[in-house]
């Protein structure tokens, strides 16, 4: 016991330990894929989007956060229903279910690695720490194996809720899962023979050094969407749920936070293919032209254009309110004063922000100059910089996988459902083929071009 | 006769479907672009801040017209609550007290709540009785019995909320018209 | 008007069967009647407004007309006063236009002065020029801007806020009828029925020509006690009856045909209901009993028929009290249903010797009217002897009240028919079954609700040896109370819901009725010989 404790600097433990926190990533996802879902689709059909609910300030009335307040209490709603099982369901497995995709998203993160290893010094000690939480060389495959658990919960639902609907639900699942895991597993197979590895950080340090995957493997990048989309069980791939032909699929008998947890686990499940395929194929926690060592050697300008990023969208933002105002001002809404006084906040907060991160960038350029040791011929630099590195690749990956959440959310409200033997015919007879093919070009070219 | 709808077959392109589909998604984000920087635009309005501009020939509450007297013009003859599908109107029918007119209502009430506003009670009256032009389209109460609209309440409406060139409106008590229509109205009865 | 009518003869089915030719077509008739009984006889309606079954005729509306082949060509005769005659030759509108347009015409005719204020008239929906215009193709040429113009009693005469001359739209003739007399046809059906069946000549037509209009004698009223017959008589909505004046449409009842149980010549009714209340009732015709009449005492007695009702009572209360009883009187009263009398026999039978059958009523036998009463008050008198029931041993009661210590009536007022029946509280259990709470019902120790007859179904034997139906009517104004014959058979141990069932039990008791199923019998009844 005592071995295994000292065997890591305590800054080791403490930043591994720290580390777990990534566990609740896809979870957080949540808060922002709701409203992002629900108001995208609002103004894809030229709606308005849920926006109703508000608390109260003080000064500023009714804060509705852009609708963010509205779906919260949506699920605050959902948390607070009676948990209802109807008669004659097998217990056990009914309460059971739910539980399996959620539990399945605390447990997929584990082997995403967020940053590039950090190497860095500590006093005295050299500190190595890696990106993932486990580090393990079958890591994809264990991705993959801990993601298809999620089906059980589909499965299991069905066949506990005793009902027709959710028997055929989970029945369509399990088909569906079965026949796109298989296409996903294939259509990955041309990068991992280019990266040589199933360690997800090994394969962003390829992407890195060569290019991205989606350039690379432009083929295996659209089967491997189309097949993570459908494993999501989402629309245009939903005949699991299929409303039309069997009210809600698996999840009919469901209720309150019973639904909202297969609920929850979809959107959970989404973020996580997302970083997935930004991993894959669009060089996870990389930039490209810029390598993790270039930030780290001028660390305090990288911070700083980070933050000036962040304070041109602030100003993005705070231009559209100011617009979106004028115009109020002029209109006859009953509530524009109200409104009026609602943006007021944030415009205060946007502008407080973006001086702040203005003053922080200009800060951290100006002042940030990091000292470094050479080690084995490399430059390695303190903790700090580590940490910094770090913050920024983990938002660099974060934004990626923010911008594939869209395109899921995208794809669901253009494309209309597939039948449910398109979904197979597409699945078996047409993706995964060519997911062959393309795999077998990869490996002649592989062997051609050799490493 | 049927008529044979043809459509144009899909050439090659549209077939293989992924192109259409990208199609598809330029279309829907062009419309989610301007939903976060024309929020204005929109088509949809936030109803109830901003209310629709409603036509009198919308299918709204009901109202019971009036007589320049001021008494319902109704005359109970039960043809809308025959009419009403729904059948949600109530009435209870007297003797009129004018000479002139057999029948009156003593009762009449819609059920609002089962009313499903189809507006055939309006066509079926035969003496433009009730109307259902009042544009009030949501009325909110904390009870169900409040729903029942008594026949004070669907008298109690004002000429001036009315064009001007709608007769039977303004014919009622504080009408542009109601004092001629008076004078017509009150001939000699013996 | 003392024109000398005659009687129609309606067919029978023993009418002899002639042939004529209706549109050139060889057609066996009922040989014996008018073409317009015959006709109907065999399926064609033709339009009517002055005949009636069971009036004289008088034929003078024109709208039966049709063409008939003879010496002389073909020409117009009216339908309802040309006697059948075998091979004669009848065209119809089917394929006479002339017959057509000439019915189209004398409808016409009479509307042109009609106010058409179909909407508010109590007739719509049963109305016969209502119907007949319908018949000749609703396409009239009267237009709106040619006016009405009222020429009747000039005390009457208005003017409308149209500018014409208006009149006549409430009249009172009497205390319970009211006259449109726009709407009137001069048919004189309501004159004719007050001078030949009511026999008490109280309406004229007064006045000539397109001035005429009915009216009482000066100074007189219409006050008969079968005056509001006259508002079914009148074919159109120019006699209204004040009872239901105004207070449903027609279209929205519904009509539950029964028998009056009030009189042993069991009137024929229709009940007419709507969201369980009755509206009015209704003479159904009926040939053999009460023809299309129906006093107004029977008429109007639906008026009090949801008022003072008793509430049911759980039957345990009941079943205690019975079964703790030494010797048990048993009344049956005149409302009783055969049935009521069935159960009242099983409950003789369960209770054995401790039971004594009582039955009969204290109002006085009566001379019939000849109309629709027979003056009997106990209605089902036959019934009661054909299930041998005592159906006059009321005194005997009276003399042996100490021999007993309970008393159950059933359908019986014994105290509020004859105030000496008060003696009857010497008896300790008073239980009474019925429907309103009379005086023995407030003089009783247990009062137990029980259907009124117009909500149950059932059956009783009239006058005339006619076995009649009785059809349940919804509107019993609560769920909880049931026949009285459900709840006297589950105090016999016998658990019965239904009336088929109960009519089986009648069957075991009238052996003569065995042959005759409930769901056989007609609705105007069924002659039974030798029952009783
Ligand atoms: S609008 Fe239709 S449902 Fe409503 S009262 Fe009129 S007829 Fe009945
Ligand atoms: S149809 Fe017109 S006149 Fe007749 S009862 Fe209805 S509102 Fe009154
Ligand atoms: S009597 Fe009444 S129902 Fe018949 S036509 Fe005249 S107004 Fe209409
Ligand atoms: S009141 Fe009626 S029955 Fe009498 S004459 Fe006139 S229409 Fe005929
Ligand atoms: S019915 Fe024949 S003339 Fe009137």
């Amino acid at each position: 016991m005592i071995e295994i404790i000292q065997s890591k600097h305590w800054i080791e433990w403490l930043i591994n330990i720290a580390k777990f926190a990534f566990a609740f990533v896809p979870v957080l996802f949540i808060l922002l894929l709701i409203p992002l879902e629900r108001r995208g689709a609002g103004f894809i059909q030229d709606r308005q989007g849920p926006n109703r609910s508000y608390f109260r300030l003080p000064y500023f009335g009714k804060i509705r956060l852009f609708g963010w307040v509205h779906n919260a209490s949506d699920g605050l709603k959902l948390f607070f229903k009676e948990n209802y099982a109807p008669h004659g369901v097998n217990k056990l497995l009914f309460l059971l279910a739910p539980a399996i995709p959620f539990a399945v998203v605390l447990i997929a993160p584990a082997v995403i690695p967020w940053f590039a290893p950090m190497v860095f010094t500590f006093g005295e000690e050299v500190i190595r720490i890696s990106g993932q939480n486990v580090n393990t060389d079958v890591g994809l495959l264990l991705l993959f194996a801990i993601s298809a658990l999620s089906a059980y919960g589909a499965v299991l639902a069905g066949w506990a809720s005793k009902s027709k609907y959710s028997l055929l639900g989970g029945l369509r699942t399990t088909a569906m899962i079965i026949s796109y895991e298989v296409c996903l597993g294939i259509s990955i197979m041309g990068i991992l023979l280019l990266a040589g590895s199933f360690r997800l950080d090994q394969i962003i340090a390829w992407q890195d050094a060569h290019v991205w995957g989606v350039v690379a493997q432009p083929v295996a990048f659209f089967c491997f969407l189309i097949a993570m989309i459908a494993e999501t069980g989402r629309a245009p791939f939903d005949v699991a749920e299929g409303e039309p032909e069997l009210v809600a699929g698996f999840h009919t008998e469901y209720g309150a936070m019973q639904f909202g947890l297969f609920y929850m686990g979809e959107y959970s499940h989404i973020g996580i293919n997302s970083i997935l395929v930004s991993i894959l194929f669009f060089g996870g926690y990389s930039i490209p032209f810029v390598s993790t060592s270039t930030i780290q050697s001028n660390v305090g300008i990288s911070l700083g254009v980070l933050a000036f990023v962040f304070v041109f969208a602030i100003l993005a933002f705070l231009h559209l309110l100011y617009r979106y105002s004028r115009y109020l001002k002029k209109s006859s809404y009953a509530n524009k004063s109200a409104i009026l006084r609602e943006y007021s906040l944030y415009k205060i907060v946007g502008w407080a922000a973006a001086a702040l991160l203005l003053a922080a960038g200009v800060i951290s350029i100006m002042y940030f100059k990091p000292a470094y040791t050479l080690i084995d011929g490399q430059a390695v630099y303190g903790i700090g910089v580590a940490l910094g590195t770090a913050f920024i690749q983990i938002l660099v990956l974060l934004a990626k996988a923010v911008f594939f959440c869209w395109v899921w959310i995208w794809i669901r409200w253009t494309l209309p459902r597939f039948r449910y033997d398109h979904v197979m015919n597409l699945g078996w007879k047409v993706i995964l083929n060519v997911a062959i093919v393309n795999l077998v070009i990869t490996a002649f070219i592989v062997k051609l071009i050799g490493d | 006769m049927v008529r044979q709808v043809k459509q144009k077959p899909m050439n090659w392109i549209e077939k293989l479907y992924i192109f259409e589909a990208f199609r598809g998604l330029y279309v829907t984000l062009k419309h989610a672009l301007r939903g976060v920087f024309r929020y204005e635009t929109l088509p949809t309005v936030p109803y109830p801040e901003q209310k629709p501009e409603i036509n009198h020939a919308y299918r709204a509450k009901h109202r019971l017209m009036l007589r320049p007297d001021g008494s319902p013009r109704c005359v109970a003859c039960q043809m809308c609550a025959t009419a009403c599908p729904a059948k949600c109107i109530y009435i209870e029918a007297s003797t009129s007290a004018d000479g002139r007119i057999e029948k009156s209502i003593q009762r009449f009430d819609i059920d609002h709540l089962v009313c499903v506003f189809c507006g055939l009670c309006v066509e079926a009256c035969p003496v433009d009785a009730i109307r259902m032009d009042t544009r009030e389209t949501s009325y909110v109460h904390r009870d169900r019995q409040s729903f029942i609209t008594s026949m004070e309440e669907l008298m109690d409406w004002d000429p001036k909320d009315y064009p001007e060139d709608d007769f039977q409106s303004q014919v009622a008590p504080g009408g542009k018209r109601n004092k001629e229509a008076l004078d017509s109205w009150g001939l000699k009865v013996n | 008007m003392s024109n000398y009518y005659d009687m129609p003869k309606l067919p029978t089915a023993e009418s002899p069967k002639v042939a004529i030719f209706v549109d050139g077509q060889e057609t066996f008739v009922p040989g014996d009647t008018n073409l317009l009984e015959a006709l109907k006889a065999v399926g064609i309606e033709t339009p009517s407004i002055c005949y009636h079954p069971f009036l004289p005729v008088s034929g003078n509306c024109r709208q039966c007309l049709v063409e008939q082949e003879g010496p002389r060509g073909r020409s117009l005769i009216i339908s309802c006063f040309t006697p059948v005659s075998p091979g004669m030759k009848v065209f119809t509108p089917k394929t006479s236009l002339r017959v057509k347009n000439a019915r189209k015409a004398t409808n016409e005719f009479m509307l042109v002065n009609h106010p058409l204020d179909c909407p508010i008239c109590d007739k719509a929906g049963e109305c016969s020029l209502q119907a007949n215009y319908m018949e000749s193709g609703h396409d009239s040429r009267l237009r709106e801007n040619i006016g009405k113009h009222y020429h009747g009693s000039p005390d009457h005469a208005f003017i409308d806020s149209k500018g014409q001359t208006r009149g006549g739209k409430q009249v009172v003739l009497g205390p319970r009828v009211t006259l449109d007399e726009e709407r009137c046809v001069q048919c004189d059906r309501c004159v004719r029925f007050m001078r030949f069946v009511a026999g008490d000549e109280q309406l004229q037509l007064a006045s000539r020509g397109d001035s005429t209009y009915i009216t009482t004698f000066p100074g007189q009223e219409l006050d008969h006690e079968y005056d509001l017959c006259v508002t079914d008589v009148c074919p159109v909505g120019a006699l209204t009856a004040n009872n239901f004046r105004f207070q449903q449409r027609v279209w929205m009842l519904s009509r539950t045909p029964s028998v009056s149980m009030d009189d042993s010549l069991g009137a024929n009714l229709w009940i007419d209901h709507n969201h369980g209340k009755i509206w009015r009732l209704m003479p159904r015709c009926n040939p053999e009993v009460n023809r299309s009449w129906i006093s107004n005492t029977s008429r109007l007695a639906y008026l009090n028929f949801d008022k003072d009702r008793l509430e049911a009572a759980p039957i345990e209360t009941l079943q205690s009290t019975v079964f703790a009883a030494k010797k048990v009187a048993i009344v049956a009263g005149g409302a009783c249903t055969l049935e009521d009398l069935a159960a009242i026999k099983a409950l003789q039978e369960s209770l054995g010797a401790k039971a004594e059958l009582f039955g009969g009523t204290s109002i006085p036998v009566v001379e019939p009217d000849g109309i629709s009463k027979s003056g009997d008050p106990l209605a089902n008198r036959a019934g009661f002897k054909a299930m041998q029931v005592p159906d006059a041993n009321l005194q005997e009661l009276l003399q042996k009240i100490s021999d007993f210590d309970t008393l159950i009536t059933i359908h019986s007022d014994l105290i509020g028919e004859d105030p000496t029946f008060e003696k009857l509280k010497q008896i300790p259990n008073r239980i009474v079954l019925s429907a309103f709470k009379d005086c023995t019902a407030n003089a009783a120790t247990l009062a137990f609700g029980v259907k009124h007859w117009t909500e149950v179904s059932g059956s009783m034997i009239n006058s005339l040896q006619i076995l009649q139906k009785l059809n349940a009517a919804p509107t019993a104004p609560n769920g909880d109370l049931k026949p009285a014959y459900q709840v006297l058979f589950a105090l016999a141990g016998i658990e019965i819901t239904e009336v088929s069932a109960a009519w089986k039990q009648v069957q075991d008791r009238i052996p003569t009725l065995k042959a005759y199923q409930r769901d056989s019998i007609l609705s105007t009844g069924l002659k039974l010989e030798g029952v009783v």
